[in-house]
């Protein structure tokens, strides 16, 4: 680690409450929600309540002032326009000489796009320019185009709903180890049909606005925003300091969190040591708080856990933007900067009935000094993270030791469907039936490399997917345009996402350790190296599982990988 | 109710990816969840999509699955009882 600490110079966000910083301030300080009826997403299911941004496609492309008549996703049109804010906020003008990374997280991408356009681009007629599936890379390079950050180093993480809190992360570290001057960081999501389906398919969407940690609640409301932070080593104009942070697995289940929330207590808890804080020292969280009985309650247990008889001020500021999933992490993130910035905690609006063993959020609170703020975010999978923002300048640490050598400890490789015959050595038929064969194919790779490498659970497990579980995302998509939103099935939803086979290895090995997923297309897999190899070298994993993978799926044959309908790379990489 | 039955069991299997199990080798008595076949909450939204696609049974929210999908048996008198269709 560098004697330095990471500093947060600026700030962009667009969400439900409003299309910048002041507005969302207003709207937070005024309680004032932005869920209501749907205007622009276009859906059957137009009585379930979202958190909408409140401009048109067109309006956001006028907005960026972008001359362009083709189609562009509501996810690269709010990166870009909450990239442009926080830049303008630091200052920044001009990149050129500056090691410049843009870091977003979603999993979306251009879905909103992709399931307009689906039924042409079935009959064999695509739009030239609308992106096939949620290509999540393709997105942030698009942000970095519309924000003017041409040729900057651009990454993508879709770790589901933790995604954008886990760019944040990953800046600091790269800033931390020098490997870059300036990180944007932070996350976009578009509303689109295809998750408010899949959300839908799982029950777990409020016919109301939510209602996060309160008795009556039964879910969660979709929203959709973007927002981004700007990370610099010991700037001058610091508005805060990222001090602290922890990413861990929950390794319990795909789309339900443990009853006494293990891989939260684990993100916070690491958070606080990285900052040398005590539970005493945070005077608000700004909770995951979604709004289904399952995350709260389990929330609520990690925050018992964590902070015992010294609660701080916690609320989840869903019910103001809805769920904004994958932009969930950094849309929460400003909004705990605006909160520190201001002097005031924002309500959990619409809470009125305590719920037996859940925590009691605040109604919120104008006049007060906050030094430490936690922002949780938690996504599918149990991908759990946490930060800590400070106001004041982090001690800075002991000074750098020097950095761990790896090598290679195994290697595996699985190109073919013919191949997962062989899973059964590993994973019982009973609990391989809903995989598919990519997930398969990962699964086998990966064991079959610990195995050679002579682990049973590494200390990390990193993944790295281009359009991650294709074949089955689109026959999502394909029931839901032929069955007209109606009858889907949730196992395809549950595994789509692109983390989906990272924390079923997790599960599967009772790893708890940190769980990352970068879909950034052809890079993937070099973002994913670089992020092992980081690890090992600071200390922070002695062993890390890296599982590269990809398939072809029917309906778009041409976007195949290394010529393979399916291919599996896993690598045990071990401290030297 | 025999016909039902395995309609039913034919139509879980297929839901549910059981590849390697039979109609025959589930009991009708026998939990389908935790003991049983092993059977979790994305299971059970998956027989809930089963009733509303063959049965025309809707179920408001997953909760009232539990008591109705405690085995092929329950789950058949609950069809037998609500089915629209």
């Amino acid at each position: 680690m560098m004697n330095s600490a990471v500093s947060i110079t600026g700030y962009g966000i667009i969400c439900a409450i409003g299309n910048d910083a002041s507005s969302v301030l207003d709207s937070l300080r005024a309680g004032r929600t932005g869920i209501g009826q749907m205007k622009y997403l276009g859906s059957k299911h137009s009585g379930l309540p979202v958190g909408e941004v409140k401009l048109s496609d067109d309006g956001m492309k006028s907005l960026l002032g972008l001359q362009v008549a083709e189609p562009v996703s509501r996810t690269s049109l709010m990166g870009a326009i909450a990239v442009r804010q926080a830049l303008a906020h630091a200052g920044i003008k001009d990149v050129r000489g500056r090691r410049v990374v843009l870091i977003s997280g979603t999993t979306v991408g251009g879905m909103d796009l992709t399931e307009k356009y689906y039924v042409q681009m079935r009959a064999g007629d695509p739009h030239p320019d609308v992106p096939h599936g949620n290509d999540c890379g393709r997105s942030t390079r698009e942000i970095a185009r519309f924000a003017g950050l041409d040729g900057v180093e651009t990454c993508t993480i879709s770790t589901a709903c933790s995604s954008a809190l886990n760019s944040i992360i990953l800046g600091a570290e790269m800033l931390d180890r020098g490997e870059a001057d300036i990180v944007i960081a932070g996350g976009s999501e578009a509303l689109s049909r295809f998750h408010l389906n899949g959300f839908n398919s799982l029950m777990i969407l409020d016919g109301r606005q939510c209602r996060p940690f309160d008795e009556t609640r039964t879910g969660l409301n979709l929203g959709e925003g973007a927002a981004f932070v700007v990370l610099e080593r010991n700037a001058g104009n610091s508005i805060a300091y990222v001090s602290g942070y922890g990413n861990r697995c929950d390794a319990f289940h795909q789309t339900a969190s443990s009853e006494d929330g293990e891989g939260a207590y684990l993100a916070m808890k690491d958070a606080l040591d990285m900052a040398g804080l005590q539970p005493g020292d945070i005077g608000y969280v700004n909770a995951h708080g979604t709004g289904t009985p399952n995350n709260d309650a389990s929330e609520s247990r990690a925050l018992m856990r964590i902070f015992r008889d010294r609660m701080p001020e916690v609320s989840s500021t869903k019910p103001f933007t809805g769920h904004t999933t994958s932009a969930s992490g950094s849309i929460e993130t400003v909004i705990c900067l605006l909160a520190m910035q201001n002097g005031f905690i924002p309500a959990n609006l619409g809470w009125k009935n305590q719920a037996s063993g859940l925590i009691t959020p605040t109604p919120g609170r104008t006049g007060v000094r906050l030094d430490n703020v936690i922002c949780n975010s938690f996504g599918f999978g149990g991908n759990d993270s946490s930060l800590i923002i400070s106001r004041n300048r982090p001690e800075t640490k002991s000074a750098a030791v020097e950095d761990r050598l790896f090598s290679v400890a195994a290697e595996e490789t699985v190109d073919s469907a013919d191949q997962l015959s062989g899973l059964k050595e590993f994973v019982p038929p009973m609990e391989s039936r809903r995989m598919g064969r990519l997930m398969k194919a990962a699964h086998l790779a990966a064991f079959r490399a610990m195995k050679d490498a002579g682990i049973s659970c590494p200390d990390a497990i990193v993944t790295a997917t281009s359009r991650g579980m294709y074949e089955i995302s689109m026959q999502f998509l394909d029931d839901m345009v032929t069955n007209d939103e109606e009858l889907l099935k949730p196992t395809l939803f549950m595994l789509s996402t692109h983390n989906t086979i990272g924390s079923a290895i997790a599960v599967r090995t009772g790893c708890h350790g940190y769980n990352i997923t970068y879909s950034h297309g052809d890079e993937s897999f070099a973002w994913a190296m670089r992020d092992a190899q980081r690890l090992i070298a600071a200390g922070k994993a002695d062993s890390v599982l890296v599982v590269s993978f990809d398939e072809t799926c029917p309906a778009f044959a041409e976007d195949g990988y290394s010529g393979h309908d399916v291919y599996a790379k896993a690598l045990v990489l071990t401290v030297k | 109710m025999e016909d039902l039955i395995l309609t039913l069991k034919k139509q879980i299997i297929e839901a549910l990816n059981l590849e390697e199990i039979g109609p025959e080798d589930i009991d009708n008595d026998a939990p389908l969840f935790g003991a049983g076949l092993g059977l979790d909450s994305i299971d059970a939204l998956e027989i809930i999509v089963i009733l509303d696609k063959y049965y025309g049974i809707k179920l408001a929210n997953a909760s009232e699955g539990r008591k109705i999908f405690k085995s092929i048996n329950t789950i058949a008198d609950y069809i037998e009882k609500h089915r629209t269709k």
